[in-house]
């Protein structure tokens, strides 16, 4: 016999991905799914965005790598709860992976939860994991075509950060490209240059993100 | 994209809707994929061929009508319809960015046909 279904395929993970939101609501964390392509300098901007304000809010982090525990260590230097989930091949995190590794967190006690995606400029858009905002860095050594290349990370993301701008004088890149190209795609997408290495432009990020949370 | 996790969920729900109907084998599953989706269809079906092995869905045939796009641009107003892939959001008209999808991001599961194994 014929059963008639109208069930949406990747269901599950948006249903999942409501109720991480509702837990990160109902404990008053603000929550930052942070993407990029490899090597374009999350952790960096992570150890920088939280020097410069865990005297100020409390920040947790959870680390999302195919494999190792690099970036974890790196955060955990720094004295903040952190947790690394290892997706063993898989090329981005799902809402299922945050609701288990959230539970490792205490999440009553913190202001701030960074979620680093697994790098890739792709696949990670798709998903939502419950986050409030999605932000995606752009590192000059990327080059200027990128925005037009990749469009739905550049759609999806309410923040870019341009990093490595300390660069720009020995690459042949224009930022004034990306950033018109980023703003035809989503013209509302808020842009900040910063330099994790110098630490230009590192404060008016932190100021926006502070003034969002509060 | 991702099809051999989406044949996974695919394979979930039918064998869940074909448990929940008093029904233990799956014949057949039809499935829209929206061209917007970045969706191949020959990966989806390669990939629930070989993981519908062992499930109830093991004889099912995957029936995989796709759907074409039609958006509207919010710039020049032009309302277009295609039937190719489409994964930069572009209007073929004026070239904006600016486009409200009406349809083509459909992923779904409409219609099975179950039985009881003889």
């Amino acid at each position: 016999m014929k059963i008639k279904v109208t069930t949406k395929i990747l269901d599950a993970n948006e249903r999942i991905a409501e109720e991480n939101k509702k837990m990160f609501k109902e404990a008053g964390v603000y929550v930052i799914n942070l993407m990029s392509s490899p090597g374009a300098g999350k952790t960096s901007l992570l150890e920088k965005t939280i020097s410069a304000i865990k005297d100020r809010v409390k920040v947790g982090v959870i680390e999302g790598d195919i494999t190792g525990t690099n970036d974890a260590e790196r955060i955990d230097r720094l004295g903040v709860p952190v947790v690394q989930i290892n997706t063993e091949g898989a090329c981005h995190l799902d809402a299922n992976m945050i609701a288990d590794a959230a539970r490792e967190l205490p999440l009553k006690d913190l202001d701030i939860l960074f979620i680093e995606n697994v790098g890739n400029l792709v696949c990670p858009a798709e998903f939502k994991v419950g986050e409030d905002v999605k932000v995606m860095i752009l590192s000059l050594t990327e080059g200027d075509d990128k925005p037009l290349k990749y469009p739905l990370m550049f759609q999806e993301s309410s923040v870019l950060i341009i990093n490595k701008v300390d660069l720009k004088d020995l690459l042949d890149v224009s930022i004034d490209k990306i950033k018109k190209d980023a703003q035809f795609l989503n013209p509302k997408i808020k842009i900040f240059e910063v330099s994790c290495k110098t630490g230009q432009g590192i404060e008016e990020w932190t100021n926006w993100l502070l003034t969002s949370i509060s | 994209m991702h099809e051999a996790s989406i044949a996974t969920e695919l394979i979930k729900i039918a064998v869940s809707e074909c448990d929940r109907s008093g029904f233990t084998k799956i014949d057949s599953i039809k499935v829209i994929v929206g061209r917007a989706t970045g969706v191949m269809t020959d990966a989806l079906l390669f990939a629930f061929n070989v993981l519908k092995e062992g499930t109830p869905a093991e004889k099912a045939n995957l029936i995989i009508e796709e759907i074409p796009v039609r958006g509207i641009c919010r710039d020049c107003g032009k309302d277009f319809e295609s039937n190719e892939n489409y994964l930069i959001f572009e209007c073929p008209s004026c070239g904006s960015f600016s486009i409200n999808l009406i349809s083509g991001k459909e992923l779904n599961i409409t219609e099975m046909e179950v039985s009881n194994e003889n």
